[in-house]
């Protein structure tokens, strides 16, 4: 009796929530408003679960979702001014940065600074480490655009957070 | 062989290359130390990632992004009308009065919803475990009883389920809704064959108002219900008329024919 169709898919939904809450706090960084996020993904999710398709992936299929739900309540937002809450994300008590690593606090600033569509995507393989073909299919977009929006997200993340491939030549702001 | 492009160190520092390109983008690196310290820098920006970002995929799950307790929630307001239907039948297959539960058949009963998903969630977790299915065992089922009486702030018996084949393994205590005592005791019992039936057991709700109600949900079934000093839930996987069986004998025992009893010990 356990076990099942039903049983399996809400399995595999609680498996992807720890990475959904993850993904959705590095995206919004206010740990209310990720939560809600992912509460909204996981609620149409279930509500509509007869509508997934088993041919592809829960993750893929949550991730697409919770990305719509961002995109439209930025859309929302947007209209209204926007508030980012800084604090949510603990500064590192981490030294001075040493040559050729990264200063955490700089790079969530960094990413704060992406465009959207940058940012989704670097998430999505950098932190989340999604094959880019899944990663494509989440956003819709050919892997040729997805390539090209990562390498220009992570210029723009090396330029921001003042590392360059030589240690030695880090640029001071 | 063809040139090595960006995309290919980007495919390598994410280890999402082509296993047939391996080679030609590694020649490529021995040969070019920028390109190599390239992919060094995207795999320390990769690294800082999980460094700002792990940390919120280790936190637990707050029980309002669990999905069985979604799924429970959104069955409850579909299935309502059935379900309280079945919960009225149950109740006066149990012999219960008429008179009290007449009210929770009119009034939603969210708090039901809510408590009977975490019964259901907290048995899934616990009957898997071996080891460490229960924080007390039955050897110590004196200081259980009364570790879990003045945790939930009220008398809480151990049923004696031999009659119907299941044996106490133990209980523990479970963090419960905050806006409903906070606390909840699990006791769990097990059958020759290792079936397992658990008890979820709560303070009385605020309104401390009789109610009872059936549900189903992913192959556990669970009975709840609720007066004017605990709230429980029984939960299990047996057929229906075990359940039924159990149901009404923890009922029996729990309840002592004493619904209005006062919610806190003299």
């Amino acid at each position: 009796m356990p076990g099942g169709p039903v049983n399996d898919f809400l399995d595999q939904v609680e498996t992807c929530v720890p990475a959904l809450r993850r993904y959705a706090r590095a995206l919004t960084r206010n740990a209310d408003l990720a939560d809600d996020l992912v509460q909204d993904c996981l609620e149409r999710a279930i509500a509509r679960r007869g509508l997934f398709r088993p041919t592809g992936s829960v993750r893929a299929w949550l991730f697409t979702i919770l990305l719509n739900i961002y995109r439209n309540s930025r859309r929302a937002a947007g209209r209204r001014g926007e508030t980012v809450n800084l604090d949510s994300v603990a500064e590192p008590a981490s030294p001075a940065p040493q040559p050729g690593h990264i200063a955490l606090a700089e790079l969530a600033r960094a990413i704060d600074a992406l465009p959207i569509e940058q940012k989704e995507v670097v998430l999505l393989i950098a932190l989340e480490g999604l094959p880019y073909a899944e990663a494509a299919t989440i956003l819709s977009i050919p892997l040729g655009t997805l390539m090209s929006r990562l390498g220009r997200a992570r210029s723009a993340l090396r330029l921001a957070t003042g590392v360059t491939a030589e240690p030695h030549l880090r640029t001071v702001k | 062989m063809s040139a090595v492009t960006h995309d290919d160190l980007m495919a390598y520092a994410d280890g999402q290359l082509d296993p047939g390109r391996v080679g030609a983008v590694e020649a490529h690196l021995a040969a070019n130390p920028d390109a190599a310290s390239e992919i060094a820098l995207m795999r320390r920006q990769s690294d800082a990632l999980h460094a700002l970002f792990d940390p919120v995929a280790a936190e637990p799950v707050p029980a309002r992004l669990r999905a069985r307790r979604i799924a429970a929630a959104q069955r409850q307001r579909r299935g309502r009308s059935w379900s309280w239907a079945v919960a009225a039948l149950v109740l006066l297959s149990l012999g219960v009065g008429g008179g009290w539960f007449a009210r929770p058949l009119f009034e939603a009963p969210a708090a039901s919803a809510v408590l009977i998903a975490d019964a259901i969630n907290a048995h899934t977790v616990f009957v898997a475990e071996n080891r460490h299915a229960v924080e007390v065992g039955r050897d110590d089922s004196a200081h259980l009883a009364s570790w879990l009486s003045n945790r939930l702030d009220t008398t809480l018996g151990l049923p004696d389920l031999s009659a119907q084949g299941f044996a106490l393994v133990g209980g523990r205590l479970l963090p419960g809704e905050p806006q409903l005592g906070g606390r909840a005791a699990q006791l769990m019992y097990e059958d020759a064959a290792g079936a397992r039936i658990t008890i979820y057991v709560t303070a009385a709700l605020p309104d401390r108002q009789p109610a009872a109600q059936l549900a189903s949900l992913d192959g556990a079934e669970a009975f709840y219900w609720a007066n004017a000093r605990i709230t429980c839930t029984v939960v299990g996987t047996l057929p229906a008329e075990r359940m039924q069986a159990v149901s009404q004998a923890v009922y029996g025992q729990l309840t002592d024919g004493d619904v209005s009893a006062p919610r806190y010990r003299s």
